[in-house]
């Protein structure tokens, strides 16, 4: 039941009312899950899928059917190796041969975890991590190769996060470093996901041969994440802004959350914000290589979402006292732009684009490079979807041909004087001989003439109307 | 700047006409830094300002109205490549001048050049050719066709683009003479005469305050050196094949007998670029304080004060050329300059913007020293 207050917020704001009804009841899946095939253990498996997913379970489960499954056993293969590193109270010793070989656990049969602290959201998951296996492996090969190569990897990349004090002492250090936590936690996702697509024939071969695209797809969503979280990990005591960015405006992480230096802190998240917003372009790009709806309905949503947020955040001192989150009619409102073709998509990132240029402040250091990168995301929309159709009327390229040209002209326009004439000669002198002849013949013009006056007066009106009664008594006479 | 892997170190001996002008200046120090073996010639009105002091560079007076004179310097001198910057005041003089020199002065350009075994022939165009009063430009290229004669109100521009013309119809015409041009857009930096002052007079006037228009419009600025920069390449590329002309390149690659955009590859919301040049002199005004004005209120508004300022013999600070001309989009695409010369700006919006601001607030401040002593 809505609250009191979320009633009074919708009725002064009617349009996002309406955008969530319009999701609500218009809505219809692209392809539906037949859960009357589906044996016990996978049925499980999407059980932990709606447990441990609030974002994108709803996604997935509208995923083409050949990618269903292995999407949703790609997530929760992640979301396992994520408990494992998330839980302090597994000592180090313990938690780096798992993350190591996390993917030959994928298939231990029958493997399971019950070591997570009681308090770990999903350790349920561990605990019956034999069901995710048994459906593993029933995966096509080459699914399972890459779902394999992916989980190696972030298992790699987390174990050395873990290992390294620095990182738990004092977060991150540099730029280069921030975006290496994001490509091993949100990149390789990209990469695994994109390898899927186009094995599964969904999505163009192409984006492989670019990866710069994939790794911006998931750069941009954890980049927003981490700047949205700011306040949320500080209470959990967890930087991931980089201390090289920060560093430029306040000495110590504390400061960015001290009232007085509001002006400071916005500067720092507006640096966030221009790096996550530089990966805008090639996520357009990237979008733009999906052949199927589902898919691209799967990519494009989060994507939407995060340059809302992006904007949401942007400027907003809100950011360092709470989570910052779009509204629900604005949630629902992007959810169907984003599920329908690229050039709605397109027109969500230009919109949210030019209300981060519209907040963008000019006494901020980081004034006009978001200037530019907004201009840049522009301009590539231009690319694709040009909004003016090219001209095609010609100017003279020289003098001489604008002399020619104005002399062709001139040429015309007595051509046109010379016709004229000739016609006008012509008819008069054809009328003339046939009025001629018809008066050698006997006509009479003068009656003629008297007729045409009398019926156009009738035709007219009044003034000519005595002399028609003037003719008719004439006539009893 | 200078990298020596992608620059071969001379280009010969290469001619900069306008080598003392704002661009022309720019040109000149970037190709003695850049290839530092070249022989470097200056042709210019009067060459007593913005001289390079280098020993491989040498001035040289003259007008290029005058193609007898041309004619003998070049077969004195014999450059390998001409690039020529030279034009006309934008508004300052009449349009026979601006026919003389812009269109006769290109025409014996090539001329002499042809006649003396000249290479390489690069001209400075304008973005504007294609610039039409009835349109914006957005993201813009090549193929848009110039606006010239009566469709252009700026008759300058009309003699830069039938110029333009007679340069790339000269390519491998009755000569190997090889000709590209340059459309450079919104140029502005170190030396700038056109762009930055009158935006930094504004704020030292406290206009600042006012916007017109709501600031979505994108815009094309160029800072200076790339714009030189974007000149060397296409000399360097028209030279390099001139070396190996028998293997014509593909119609996709051509450099030879094209133009191209040159531009930062960063539009920018015009008010934006405004705004950063302020702040630069100093502007601290909150972006809460602004007024905006809409755009149609600031051409009626700027259409009075030029109806007012005429009867009083004076230039108003607001006309409706400049209410346009801050509301329209215009920006173009660097593709082919991108694939064809291998161009890529050297320096970013912000650094050229703080260059330039700096130049020329110590200029300034230095000429008010002078006043007062």
């Amino acid at each position: 039941m809505p609250s009191a207050l979320s009633l009074i917020y919708y009725f002064f704001h009617p349009q996002e009312l309406r955008s969530i009804i319009q999701w609500k009841v218009w809505h219809n899946p692209v392809h539906e899950r037949d859960e009357s095939k589906e044996c016990a253990s996978l049925k499980r498996c999407f059980y932990f899928l709606g447990m441990t997913s609030r974002s994108f379970v709803a996604v997935i489960l509208e995923l083409h059917p050949e990618l269903l499954v292995p999407v949703a056993l790609f997530y929760l293969a992640l979301r396992g190796l994520d408990t494992v590193e998330d839980d302090m109270t597994i000592p180090l010793e313990k938690k780096e041969p798992i993350l190591r070989d996390f993917h030959n656990i994928l298939e231990e049969d029958g493997w399971t975890f019950n070591d997570n602290g009681p308090n770990e959201k999903d350790r349920q998951l561990l605990v019956e991590f034999n069901v995710v296996i048994e459906e593993f492996k029933k995966l096509k090969p080459a699914y399972q190769t890459i779902i394999k190569d992916i989980t190696k990897r972030m298992g790699d990349g987390m174990a050395d996060y873990c290992k390294n004090a620095e990182h738990d002492a004092n977060g991150v250090n540099t730029i280069a470093d921030y975006e290496l936590y994001c490509h091993y936690v949100a990149g390789l996702v990209g990469e695994g996901l994109t390898r899927l697509f186009v094995e599964a024939g969904l999505a163009n071969p192409m984006l492989l041969k670019r990866p710069e695209l994939m790794e911006s797809m998931g750069q941009m969503l954890q980049q927003v994440n981490i700047l949205r979280d700011i306040k949320e990990d500080y209470d959990d005591k967890r930087r991931f802004w980089p201390k090289e960015i920060w560093s430029k405006y306040v000495p110590v992480f504390e400061d960015l959350f001290k009232p007085e230096n509001k002006d400071l802190a916005l500067n720092a998240s507006s640096e966030m914000v221009l790096n996550a917003l530089s990966r805008a372009d090639d996520c357009l790009y990237y979008l733009a290589g999906i052949k199927e709806q589902s898919v691209f309905n799967f990519c494009a949503i989060p994507q939407s979402m995060a340059i809302a947020t992006l904007e949401a955040c942007f400027q907003n001192p809100d950011l360092f006292k709470k989570v910052v989150k779009i509204t629900k009619g604005d949630a629902c409102q992007l959810m169907i732009d984003s599920t329908q073709n690229l050039q709605l998509v397109c027109d969500v990132f230009k919109k949210y684009t030019r209300k981060i240029h519209h907040k963008n402040n000019p006494h901020d250091p980081n004034f006009l490079r978001i200037s530019i990168t907004c201009g840049k995301i522009e301009q590539f929309i231009e690319s694709i979807f040009p909004s003016q159709p090219k001209p095609v009327e010609s100017s003279p390229a020289s003098a001489e041909a604008e002399a020619k040209a104005k002399a062709e002209a001139n040429a015309a326009k007595w051509d046109m004087i010379y016709m004229g004439v000739a016609v006008l000669t012509t008819i008069t002198i054809i009328t003339g001989s046939m009025l001629f002849i018809a008066w050698l013949a006997g006509a009479r013009f003068d009656i003629a003439f008297v007729q045409f006056k009398q019926q156009m007066g009738q035709l007219l009106g009044t003034s000519s109307f005595n002399s028609s009664e003037v003719a008719s008594d004439h006539s009893e006479l | 700047m200078t990298d020596p892997e992608k620059y071969a170190p001379s280009l010969g001996k290469v001619l900069i006409v306008g080598g003392c002008g704002f661009l022309g200046h720019h040109i000149v120090d970037l190709l003695v830094e850049r290839h530092p073996q070249t022989r470097v010639f200056v042709l210019d009105l009067r060459t007593n300002s913005n001289r390079n002091s280098s020993s491989t560079v040498s001035y040289h007076d003259g007008d290029i109205t005058d193609l007898d004179f041309l004619k003998m310097l070049f077969s004195e001198l014999r450059p390998d490549a001409i690039i020529h910057t030279a034009a006309t005041h934008f508004t300052a003089v009449t349009k026979e001048i601006m026919d003389k020199v812009n269109i006769g002065g290109t025409k014996n350009l090539l001329e002499a050049a042809k006649a003396t075994g000249v290479k390489a022939f690069v001209y400075t165009s304008s973005a504007s050719v294609i610039l039409s009063p009835e349109r914006e430009l957005i993201n813009a290229d090549e193929t848009f066709p110039l606006v010239t004669g009566k469709a252009q109100p700026e008759y300058y521009t009309t003699t830069k683009a039938y110029a333009e013309t007679a340069v790339l119809e000269a390519n491998q015409k009755d000569s190997n003479l090889l000709t590209c041009a340059i459309r450079p857009a919104g140029i502005f930096g170190e030396g700038d005469v056109q762009l930055l002052p009158p935006i930094m007079h504004a704020y030292f006037n406290r206009q600042t305050k006012f916007q017109i228009g709501n600031n979505d419009n994108l815009f094309d600025f160029t800072y200076v050196a790339n714009v030189a920069h974007g000149h060397l390449l296409a000399a360097q590329a028209l030279l390099h094949p001139y070396k190996m002309l028998p293997t014509a390149p593909l119609d996709s690659e051509r450099v030879d007998g094209e133009a191209f955009f040159i531009t930062n590859g960063q539009p920018v919301y015009f008010w934006d670029f405004a705004r950063a040049i302020w702040h630069e002199c100093g502007d601290r005004l909150p972006l809460s304080q602004v007024w905006h004005l809409s755009e149609g209120a600031a051409w009626a508004i700027g259409g009075l004060l030029e109806g007012v300022f005429f009867f009083l013999g004076r230039k108003p600070k607001l006309s409706r050329a400049q209410a346009r001309y801050s509301t329209i989009t215009k920006y173009h695409s660097i593709d082919k300059a991108r694939k064809r010369l291998g161009y890529a700006p050297i320096l970013s919006l912000d650094e050229g913007i703080r260059r330039g601001v700096q130049q020329l607030l110590s200029e300034w401040d230095q000429q008010k020293q002078k006043k007062s002593q």
